[in-house]
């Protein structure tokens, strides 16, 4: 019995559509966000959730956290169906919205944590060891006396992730974490997650747009998109099944007249010649003696694995 | 007890928060003092226009007048969660982040409101009552200081209660819903005054739906030796526990309603 448990998961929204002229009723639309979703998680993975705005993943993720109340389908944390024992449930679980604040906005962030250690009556020695190591971890000892308002977005939030694993969950959930941070926070977060994930066995499941999070932190992504599971699986499988196509760009000092074989498209730009091939139909290495042998090459680019480039190539290809 | 203390101590962190823009928060709450001070010289210009209004003296409105504020605004400082701000917890997520913490929802949004300008129209209530009790020439006895507070107390709930029903049409549309303020902002105004100087279907209002005759004018008028209707004195009693029956029948509505919350996007 693996850590989280999710069947056939269902849930409708009924938007309201704006009223048009000369109906006296407004017209209503059901939006079929989750259409059976189902995985199992087990504990202390560090799980990636993907997908297109609207697919359907805070939707997944506020079942889960017994904010709302599936259509149909059954749900199981730890033993516990999250909207029908809520209290109990939550008590396992920290939530991080990324553009949601849990912490209150004017008062220093400690009095915030004072509070959520009566929230979650956790004993004093308990909140004390945690809090010290939290605060450690994540450099806040210098900020404790600021009001939240006062912060930068990457303090707070460091700020936020430590109100949400005062109560030590077993299970995390993150919804965009990364969002808006500069480079040396998101590095610094992600170093946090491994080593709270590492150190506790901390399941977290992530919701991101941001493929380097996914990349650097997730042994498993999945991919949801039109409220139904795409894929299920390990990053490089991912990326090897949708990294079809590939790009080269190269400059000659001369140009050369090149014969390219079939499948390979070619385009004239000023910087010099845009390549865009298959990787399954010719290997990489025979396309580069190919332009070698063609004249002599002054620049020459292999496109990085670009991780965001495949997934939205993903989403074009399983048309979302 | 550990849900009072954790109450108490939200209080106090948000009335810190109100504290840090000092200013702003004494002119709000000296423009409240002219607020309700302006609706209490109203009760004032009708008393000396007409010296009495359907057999009711002057103490005597000034003592309903007082009743009423003092119940209206006890609520809006302590629940100011449920009677202001719930629709904007609701906009912006925080009852999200309500219901992701092993606490009662209730509670909590209790715990995250508090308008603690209004203590200046406790004020000018208090000095309603004290001046409607002197004027009146009320004989306190333990049993009146009972109901008086029973009453106010059972009110508080009541105005808890109404507030609630637009709290529950906000779980469902998000917008919060003018009319419910009919009855709670007008009830407000109207039940200050003794509900018999109104027609029946007021009446009818205001002792079935939104009971403040039951909380607030049947204690009120026994008090004031006027018993209303010539209800006996036990009446004064046990009618204002309608306050607390509607406050239940909300609550068990409010956490229905929360089944069927949608929360908003991210």
């Amino acid at each position: 019995m693996s850590y989280i448990e999710v069947n056939n998961l269902k849930k409708d929204f009924i938007v309201k559509k704006k009223r048009e002229k000369g109906k006296l009723l407004r017209e209503k639309d059901t939006v079929n966000a989750l259409k059976g979703v189902s995985f199992s998680v087990d504990e202390g993975e560090l799980v990636g959730y993907i997908g297109p705005n609207g697919a359907g993943k805070s939707t997944t993720v506020k079942i889960l956290s017994g904010i709302l109340t599936p259509d149909s389908g059954e749900v199981n944390v730890g033993g516990v169906v999250p909207w029908k024992d809520r209290k109990q449930h939550v008590k396992n679980i920290g939530v991080v919205f990324g553009q949601r604040s849990q912490l209150w906005w004017d008062v220093p962030i400690i009095d915030s944590y004072n509070l959520l250690k009566d929230i979650y009556r956790i004993p004093q020695a308990s909140y004390e060891e945690r809090l010290h190591e939290l605060a450690g971890a994540l450099d806040l000892e210098p900020l404790m006396r600021t009001p939240l308002r006062l912060l930068s977005l990457g303090q707070r939030m460091r700020a936020e992730l430590c109100g949400s694993l005062l109560h030590r969950p077993k299970l995390l959930f993150l919804d965009e974490p990364t969002i808006g941070l500069d480079a040396v926070s998101k590095l610094a977060l992600r170093d946090f997650l491994k080593w709270e994930n590492k150190e506790y066995g901390t399941t977290i499941m992530l919701t991101t747009h941001d493929m380097e999070d996914i990349a650097a932190l997730c042994s498993r992504v999945m991919v949801l998109g039109h409220g139904q599971k795409l894929f299920d699986g390990k990053l490089p499988d991912l990326l090897e099944r949708f990294d079809t196509v590939r790009n080269v760009s190269v400059k000659y000092a001369v140009e050369p007249d090149l014969k390219l074989p079939e499948g390979v498209i070619c385009n004239k730009t000023e910087d010099g010649l845009e390549l865009s091939y298959e990787p399954s139909k010719l290997p990489t290495s025979k396309l580069l003696s190919i332009l070698q042998d063609a004249g002599n090459i002054r620049e020459l680019t292999l496109q990085p694995e670009n991780t965001d480039h495949l997934i939205a190539a993903m989403y074009k290809e399983l048309d979302l | 007890m550990n849900t009072l203390r954790l109450y108490f101590k939200s209080i106090g962190m948000l009335l810190r928060s109100h504290l840090q823009y000092p200013s702003s928060f004494i002119m709000q709450t000296l423009a409240q003092l002219v607020m309700e001070g302006g609706e209490m010289l109203a009760v004032i210009l009708i008393v000396d226009r007409f010296g009495s209004l359907k057999g009711w003296s002057g103490g005597n409105l000034y003592f309903f007048f007082g009743m009423m504020s003092v119940s209206f605004y006890m609520t809006e400082i302590f629940g100011r969660g449920i009677t202001g701000d719930f629709p904007s917890m609701v906009r912006t997520g925080r009852l999200d982040s309500f219901l992701v913490r092993p606490r009662g929802v209730l509670t909590q949004v209790m715990c995250a409101g508090t308008d603690p300008r209004r203590i200046t129209c406790v004020a000018v209530g208090v000095v309603a009552l004290i001046m409607g009790s002197n004027i009146s020439g009320i004989t306190w006895t333990p049993l009146k200081a009972l109901v008086l507070i029973e009453s106010i107390a059972m009110s508080c709930l009541l105005i808890l209660g109404l507030f609630m029903i637009e709290a529950i049409f906000c779980i469902f549309s998000v917008k919060s819903v003018e009319i419910v303020n009919a009855i709670t902002y007008g009830g407000r105004s109207a039940c200050q005054y003794p509900i018999n100087v109104y027609p029946l279907p007021l009446r009818a209002l205001f002792t079935i739906v939104a009971p403040f005759a039951l909380t607030l004018h049947v204690p009120a008028s026994w008090i004031l030796g006027k018993p209303l209707y010539g209800w006996p004195w036990w009446a004064a009693v046990v009618t204002p526990l309608s306050g607390i029956v509607v406050f239940g029948i909300m609550t068990v509505l409010f956490h229905v309603a929360l089944r069927h919350y949608r929360s908003t996007g991210s």
